[in-house]
């Protein structure tokens, strides 16, 4: 089993433009350190219709005043500003910073790496990249962002099982897993309608996105 | 002064508005129709325990502004996104766990 940066067409460089804008790097920066109820008013203020930051302030009021609240407000009011294609793509870019930013808090010495395949003697290469990876030392670790439970199909749950097997097959562990920007109950609804392979790929949610940091 | 009762009745009235949004994405049909079971299980649960109590009138407030703002959704793409997303916001206002509930 080895780890290779995918290739970089067009479609990535684009991507890696968005992925580096700073504003996906501030939001991802505070929601690391952001409680669950304001993972979820990021969410709802992204995909929201309304702009006006004392809209939202009076749908949460339990979450204002509050520094950090105010901060992500601002910051996801932004993501919401931008035209409806370019929104989808920094949120999805904002949940991969996120879940690498948390990943990297582990401080155990571990590479952690986006858009990365993995190959396997034998196998053919899957198309589309890992969003993010933890690469020793110990077990490796493979990841899929998504924003919402309804990003979760067949395709990713196949693409991560079956690289966990792969691995397997090379006597080497590979944990895989689902980060998803949305609750444990509509990734369960979701789930519940698929049929591929997912007992041993872990599931992260907006209530235990902050256990990426601690988990080994 | 508005019962938690009273305020549960109208975000499951507009959950289930938003689930005939949603839909729309035949491909979705059985995750929103699940979804919005699901939540509306745990709105009944939130009723059971607290709807005879009054809601505060911050409370009462927020779930209005909510209502306002899924009215505004006519996408069923976004819809679909805020199926989930609107309940923990009702939630949040009503100060009871994220996300919990039983699908």
């Amino acid at each position: 089993m080895r780890f290779q940066d995918a290739a970089l067409d067009g479609r990535a460089v684009v991507y890696a433009g968005i992925q580096a804008d700073p504003l996906v790097v501030r939001l991802a920066g505070l929601l690391a350190d952001a409680s669950v109820g304001q993972l979820v008013l990021a969410r709802a203020v992204m995909n929201g219709m309304r702009t006006d930051p004392g809209v939202w302030r009076t749908i949460a009021p339990s979450l204002f005043p509050d520094d950090r609240s105010e901060a992500i407000l601002a910051a996801s009011l932004e993501v919401a500003d931008r035209g409806e294609q370019v929104r989808s793509q920094v949120r999805g870019a904002v949940v991969e910073a996120l879940a690498e930013l948390l990943l990297r808090r582990r401080g155990s010495g571990g590479a952690v790496r986006r858009e990365r395949r993995i190959l396997f003697d034998g196998v053919r290469a899957e198309i589309h990249p890992y969003d993010v990876t933890f690469e020793g030392p110990g077990p490796a670790e493979a990841y899929d962002c998504k924003w919402g439970a309804r990003g979760i199909n067949a395709d990713v749950l196949y693409q991560l099982d079956d690289a966990r097997t792969h691995a397997a097959d090379e006597d080497e562990e590979l944990r895989v897993g689902l980060v998803v920007f949305d609750t444990r109950l509509a990734c369960d609804v979701r789930l519940e309608t698929q049929t591929a392979p997912r007992d041993a790929t872990s599931l992260t949610t907006i209530e235990t996105l902050s256990q990426l940091a601690s988990m080994s | 002064m508005t019962s938690i009762g009273e305020l549960i009745d109208r975000a499951q009235t507009g959950l289930e508005d938003l689930g005939l949004r949603a839909e729309d994405v035949a491909d979705e049909w059985t995750f929103a129709t699940e979804l919005v079971a699901a939540q509306g299980r745990r709105f009944g649960a939130i009723a059971i325990q607290r709807g005879t109590e009054d809601a505060p009138e911050p409370v009462a407030r927020a779930v209005d502004e909510l209502l306002g703002e899924i009215g505004l959704i006519d996408d069923p793409h976004r819809a679909i996104d805020w199926l989930s997303t609107f309940p923990d916001l009702v939630a949040i206002a009503l100060g009871e766990p994220i996300g919990s509930g039983s699908s």
